[in-house]
């Protein structure tokens, strides 16, 4: 028999009070109770990557996390991305440097660069590429996704 | 399962007594990556990340005392941890990935006791002391003796580690870490923590530790004997690499075979070695 726990998550700004079993991952949260699919499960194991959201800006993996311990931080989601229909600079970049191809490492992938860039503006590729270290790409495109995010802080 | 968020070590003690099957829960990148394989599923899961006392360092004449509860990129990010504690920075900079350092902490390493993994291995080569709390109260003993083998550690029923303690070490030494990976972000096919002092050319102190070479991290106290005294050439890292890979008992798996890894060992001893020297000349 499980306990259930109460909780209350801020995800893209907006309050979200569920029930929930404390096994329960953020991923499962996520996606089958919230119903926000753009955060993908791949391994369930932390090898992947594909399960990033960001937890007061720093990327985590939302398939080890346990939202029990998640109530008052800010969970930023691929769906909390985009503003006012825009997307955002590191979309643009990837669309324009055609990087995506199945796309499914790709919300991770954004939400990394996301968080790099906040923290440094500028990164050189060798940054990108180690920013990106906890995102794994099965189409294996990685030179143009890391072309495309340096362009955005202005390296080429 | 049940679910708990205790503030104290005390009520962290007494939910852990409550049942047989209760489990810390500390980062949770190996844990819940376990429970969500259907590995294990306890009764009972106590987060420890209410515990304000877990997550403090304090620093004192002889050295600094950081919470089980610390998480990688903080231990990788403390400025206090120079000289020959270093290597205990240097390992957390560079082990896994990312989003692993935003999530996993120090206790949970150690507790985890996993042979492939780094920050066991450069907490003795720090010399480091660990603090654990338990019914009968609180004792302090060498890394070493909590980990006894692969994913064991002699924490008894209803125990938990608070602190880790690092002494400063000789002055003038250096610490540091060199882990060799297929890619940067894996786990190490084998990893070198080394604490060393030159006196001129001479090696004046050496400790030297080997990961994923065992079940537990690898130190041969002949290994350092052989480099202390000597101005490490060739010959003496040679000879270190040789006692050490006679002692060894290394991982033979996916990253590399037992005799793959047998052979990097000189190799990587040699390379960090003169990296260390590097930094010790600065
Ligand atoms: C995908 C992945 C890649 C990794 N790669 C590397 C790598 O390259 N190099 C490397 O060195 N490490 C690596 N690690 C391991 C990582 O650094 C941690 O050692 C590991 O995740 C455990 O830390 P945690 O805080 O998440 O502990 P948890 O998963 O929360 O706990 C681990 C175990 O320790 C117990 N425990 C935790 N804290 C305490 C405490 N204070 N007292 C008593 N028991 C406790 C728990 O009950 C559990 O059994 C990797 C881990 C993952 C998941
Ligand atoms: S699904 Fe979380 S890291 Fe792969
Ligand atoms: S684009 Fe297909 S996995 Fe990355």
């Amino acid at each position: 028999m499980s306990d259930k726990v109460s909780l209350s998550l801020t995800i893209n700004g907006a309050q979200h009070a569920l029930t929930v079993a404390p096994e329960r991952t953020l991923l499962d949260v996520l996606r089958e109770e919230l119903r926000m699919t753009g955060t993908r499960r791949g391994c369930d194991a932390g090898d992947c990557g594909a399960c990033t959201v960001l937890v007061d800006g720093l990327p985590m993996l939302s398939c080890l996390s346990l939202p029990a311990r998640l109530g008052g931080r800010d969970i930023r989601t691929i769906e909390g991305v985009e503003s006012g229909g825009e997307l955002h600079p590191v979309q643009r970049a990837l669309v324009q440097h055609g990087a995506v191809q199945c796309g499914f490492c790709m919300s991770g992938i954004v939400l990394a660069a996301k968080a790099l860039l906040a923290r440094n503006p500028s990164p050189t590729l060798d940054e990108v590429r180690h920013a990106l270290g906890s995102n794994v790409c099965r189409c294996s495109g990685y030179a143009r996704v890391v072309e495309a995010i340096a362009s955005v802080g202005g390296r080429p | 399962m049940r679910y708990a968020e205790p503030e104290t070590v005390e009520e962290g003690l007494a939910l852990l007594s409550t049942h047989d099957d209760a489990r810390c829960l500390a980062g949770g990148a190996s844990l819940v990556s376990r429970m969500n394989a259907g590995q294990v599923a306890p009764a009972m899961l106590v987060s420890l990340h209410r515990i304000d006392e877990l997550a403090t360092t304090t620093e004192s004449a002889e050295g600094l005392w950081l919470g089980a509860m610390s998480i990688h990129r903080a231990v990788a990010t403390e400025a206090r941890l120079r000289g020959a504690m270093e290597v205990v920075r240097s390992a957390a900079s560079q082990l896994a990935h990312p989003a692993i350092r935003n999530m996993a902490t120090l206790g949970g390493s150690l507790c985890l006791a996993d042979p492939k993994t780094e920050l066991p291995a450069a907490l003795v080569a720090a010399s480091a002391r660990v603090e654990v709390a338990g019914p009968a109260g609180r004792r302090s003993l060498p890394v070493e003796q909590l980990l006894v083998g692969a994913f064991q550690t002699s924490l008894g029923k209803g125990e938990l580690l608070t602190r880790v303690f690092l002494p400063r070490g000789l002055g003038g030494a250096v610490g540091h870490h060199l882990r060799f990976s297929r890619v940067s972000a894996d786990y190490p096919t084998v990893s070198v923590s080394l604490v060393l002092a030159m006196d001129g050319e001479t090696c004046s102190h050496a400790r030297v530790v080997l990961g994923s070479c065992g079940p537990v991290p690898l130190h041969v106290d002949a290994a350092d004997a052989v480099l202390v005294g000597s101005r490490l050439e060739a010959r003496d890292v040679a000879e270190a690499g040789r006692l050490l890979v006679q002692a060894s008992a290394p991982l033979d798996d996916v990253r590399g075979s037992a005799e793959y890894r047998r052979m990097l060992i000189p190799r990587l001893l040699g390379r960090a070695l003169s990296q260390a020297r590097e930094l010790a000349h600065v």
